[in-house]
């Protein structure tokens, strides 16, 4: 079981490193707005020009 | 067809309705009238539509549609506003920020709610070139564009307005980025805790396991090293929030939490020296990460009902039109430069600015939002006009004699302002159970102590330590956050707006609700209400043409609302008119298809059949009836008497109309004579809020503000002005009132939750406090108790009350 007393630092450190990228990511203002993120991944990067929208097919 | 009041079935006929329209709109998906040939509901539609096709967006539609479900887009208003404005040198510097070459703009923009309004709104720069980014939060509606410093803010603005986003600036303010910071750090508080709280687990999970020896001290050592974070930089706010209540002589929920971290925490580092087991790390920390995130929820979802309706109050001050004395020449200033004597000029269709006279011009004037009378007023030289007002027909000429502040809206304002400035925060249910609580902590605790006494001082304080721990209010600190921000949260996504954490609890409290009138109850529209039966206008479909065809000539209110119903379909073209003529006051004259057709006052006279007024029909010198104009209960208002009475709360109207108009619209509702009063000036109406214990005012006008202000909880509705939006405790974003009842059971719904939560958590501390006495308080049975009781009064909240989520799925927008 000594194998604990390597392991348990690297645990604290992985940890520790998931939670400084958490603090930056915070500090950068990720987290101000969670609304339109949510929808903004739904947009396609790219365009089809001239789309037809369905209603008007029928 | 909906229901107009006053209409008598057998005194009038029902009225010309198109049968039911099964085709909707391709922008916005509304109902398309019959008499449209076209698939959109309005020409705003259309041009958007179009405009997307040529510009290859119609991909726009198909983003719509996927994330379907959410919201209806409004059909789109063409707003004639050019915007020149925006690149004022002056305005961009008070508004823009500069970075750099570049200049960035906040727009709050109207309607923007789902996807494609975030794809849409952010392809601006397909629009115009000069456009460099645009970023949309569709939280708060703002969207932020940079542009090339040789581009214009106003096209921008523009290319809003014709994609049907009606766009306002918004002014970068200080106080949001002090409010972000702080939200900032209540997050990382929150997630250091939260990490700091899993880590300790993993390792006392072992240590209840049975780890010992070498390893097991290890592991004690490194949960205290990882607590100390949470200890000393997370736990932070409930240490100051305990300390300025005590500073204040006050009880807050946070004394007894700090009191348990801090003791908790002494003794498990004294435990932890002294070698013994009795180490609280890991509920601690847990504890405090569950009330940071409770904390965090309900902040985040009161900011977005506020931030909303605060957005309104920073939108670019009004623009007006004045006429140079000595040029004769027109110049656009900023209405907070008129002096008193200036004249202005106001074209149809705007909103009057100033208070004042009319110089020259003749009009008809709509006072519903400033006054509450639902008829017309008809303008001419001489007479007195006020702020707040809106010019229907002709331009007017007006002569300044009080602008900004000093105009009687402008005075409303100020009074409203006093009023919310003096409304006192309410103490709230959690506060007044508060109080019992510490004081029952304090002496279990005593008594604990007392009877521990006679086996030793060790034990003793081991005994009082274990309480104060077990007893750490963490549900309790829960129970409310967490079943206001569900609440506040659902309401919000169905566009009901709740301002403050106290004001579902202040609604609950309500024992009657007055409402306004005019553009509240009614629709705020003068419209056709019948006619006489011998004109027989719902089967002369020739006749009803031809009278659309002469009242289209015109721009007065009835005339529009006679073009309005009698309007045929647009395969057809209106007959035309000759030799047209309109006399103010008095009517319309013209010849139409050979007939010579009068549309005026001139025999209109008696009896109204529940209509507000009436024009008399005349063809060819032969009077064939009269027309009945009034403004028309909205579909709900009715059911929403009903439901509020069934909740126990007596209703009342309080307007500004006459009390003709007023006594017809309660005798539809079923109100008795004592349940309402008319001709109410806007203080009258603060008056009456205010002397009515526990009211719920709901009204839209500038009249109503203070009264909404005054009253106990204002609820303002959609379409009102900006001045009763701000002093109104709840913005519903539709309109009609039907959200008022569902409203009252939320509030009611969710304090019966927030009174289960705290039956939970009590049960669970006089469970802990079971244990102590009977000696079975470890750590471990700190650890399994505390989160088993968080957890209860996370589900209880989340679950509500089979009556709070029918009330919630009754609010739609």
């Amino acid at each position: 079981m000594n194998i604990i007393y390597l392991l348990l630092p690297l645990a604290l450190l992985l940890g520790l490193g998931f939670a400084v990228a958490f603090l930056r990511m915070v500090a950068q203002g990720q987290y101000d707005e969670l609304e339109t993120p949510a929808h903004r991944m739904l947009l396609d990067d790219e365009i089809v020009p001239n789309t037809v929208p369905r209603k008007t097919m029928r | 067809m909906t229901p107009c009041m006053g209409i008598g079935s057998d005194t009038i006929s029902p009225g010309w309705v198109g049968a039911p329209t099964r085709r909707i709109c391709i922008h916005c998906s509304s109902p398309v009238s019959e008499r449209r040939i076209s698939s959109f509901c309005c020409s705003g539609c259309e041009t958007v539509f179009a405009l997307l096709q040529a510009r290859g967006l119609g991909e726009y539609y198909r983003i719509r549609d996927r994330d379907r479900g959410l919201r209806k887009v409004a059909p789109v208003e063409l707003s004639p506003d050019s915007y020149t404005q925006l690149d004022d040198p002056k305005f961009v510097e008070l508004y823009a920020r500069r970075s750099g070459e570049l200049l960035t703009l906040k727009l709050y923009l109207e309607g923007v709610h789902c996807a494609a309004c975030v794809w849409l709104s952010e392809k601006i720069g397909d629009f115009v070139p000069s456009v460099q980014s645009a970023r949309l939060n569709l939280g708060d509606s703002v969207v932020e564009v940079t542009i090339q410093p040789s581009g214009s803010f106003a096209a921008v603005a523009r290319e809003y307005a014709r994609l049907g986003y009606r766009p306002h600036p918004v002014r970068t303010e200080d106080l949001d980025a002090l409010a972000r910071r702080s939200d900032r750090m209540l997050l990382a508080r929150t997630g250091v805790a939260g990490a700091c709280a899993g880590n300790i687990m993993l390792l006392a999970v072992s240590l209840y396991a049975g780890a010992d020896g070498p390893m097991a001290e290890v592991f004690r050592w490194v949960s205290f090293a990882l607590s100390l974070p949470v200890l000393c930089f997370s736990a932070t706010p409930f240490y100051r929030g305990a300390w300025i209540a005590l500073r204040g002589r006050q009880i807050s929920i946070d004394i007894p939490i700090a009191l348990g971290i801090f003791l908790g925490a002494l003794s498990s580092a004294y435990n932890l020296v002294a070698g013994s087991p009795y180490l609280y790390f890991d509920s601690l920390s847990s504890l405090v990460f569950l009330m940071l995130a409770s904390r965090y929820l309900l902040r985040k979802t009161q900011q977005a009902a506020t931030h909303a309706s605060r957005l309104i109050h920073f939108l670019t001050p009004a623009r007006v039109r004045v006429i140079d004395s000595q040029s004769g020449s027109f110049r656009e200033i900023a209405v907070d430069e008129i002096h008193p004597g200036d004249e202005v000029e106001v074209r149809a269709g705007e909103c009057i600015a100033v208070d004042g006279f009319v110089v020259s011009g003749r009009s008809s004037l709509d006072n519903a939002l400033l006054t509450g009378e639902s008829k017309p007023v008809t303008a001419s030289e001489g007479m007195i006009v006020f702020a707040g007002t809106v010019n229907q027909m002709g331009p007017l000429r007006i002569r300044a004699t009080a602008a900004g502040g000093a105009t009687r809206l402008g005075r409303t304002l100020r009074a409203v302002q006093e009023d919310l400035s003096k409304k006192a925060p309410i103490v709230t249910f959690a506060d007044r159970i508060a109080r019992y609580f510490v004081a029952a902590v304090l002496v279990a605790v005593a008594i604990v102590f007392g009877v521990g006494l006679r086996s030793g001082l060790d034990h003793a304080v081991n005994l009082a330590l274990a309480l104060s721990i077990v007893t750490c209010p963490c549900a309790f600190a829960l129970a409310t956050p967490l079943a206001l921000s569900i609440s506040m949260g659902r309401c919000a996504r169905q566009g009901v707006l709740i301002k403050g954490v106290d004001v579902i609890e202040r609604l609950s409290q309500a024992r009657s609700v007055l409402f306004d009138k005019t553009g509240t109850l009614t629709r705020g529209k003068y419209e056709v209400t019948g006619w006489d039966p011998a004109l027989g206008l719902d089967k002369d479909l020739k006749l009803a043409s031809e009278l659309a065809a002469l009242e289209s000539c015109s721009q007065h209110p009835v005339a529009k609302a006679i073009v309005q119903r009698f309007e045929p379909p647009a395969s057809e073209r209106l007959p035309t008119v000759q030799e047209f003529s309109e006399e103010l006051g008095w009517g319309v004259l013209g010849q139409v298809q050979g007939h010579r057709y009068e549309i005026s006052s001139r025999g209109a006279q008696g009896p109204l059949h529940a209509a507000s007024s009436a024009v008399a029909v005349w063809r060819d010198g032969v009077r064939l009836g009269r027309i009945y104009f009034g403004d028309c209960l909205r579909e709900d208002s009715s059911d929403v008497m009903a439901r509020l009475r069934d909740l126990g709360l007596s209703v009342g109207i309080i307007s500004g109309d006459s009390a003709d108009a007023v006594a017809r619209v309660a005798a539809n509702l079923g109100l008795s004579p004592q349940e309402w009063r008319a001709e109410l000036s806007p203080e009258d109406k603060r008056e009456e809020a205010a002397r009515t214990p526990r009211t719920v005012m709901v009204g839209d006008g500038a009249n109503d503000a203070g009264a909404l202000a005054a009253a106990h909880v204002g609820i303002a509705v959609q379409g009102g002005m900006e001045v009763s939006l701000l002093s109104a405790d709840i913005y519903v974003r539709s309109p009609g009132v039907g959200a008022v009842g569902p409203l009252v059971v939320i509030a009611r719904e969710t304090l019966k939750v927030i009174r289960r939560n705290f039956v939970f958590s009590l049960v669970y501390n006089a469970l802990g406090i079971a244990g102590v006495v009977a000696g079975l308080v470890t750590p471990l049975f700190a650890a399994i108790l505390m989160p088993i009781s968080a957890l209860t009064v996370f589900l209880s909240s989340l679950a509500g009350t089979a009556r709070l989520r029918r009330a919630l799925g009754e609010i739609t927008r």
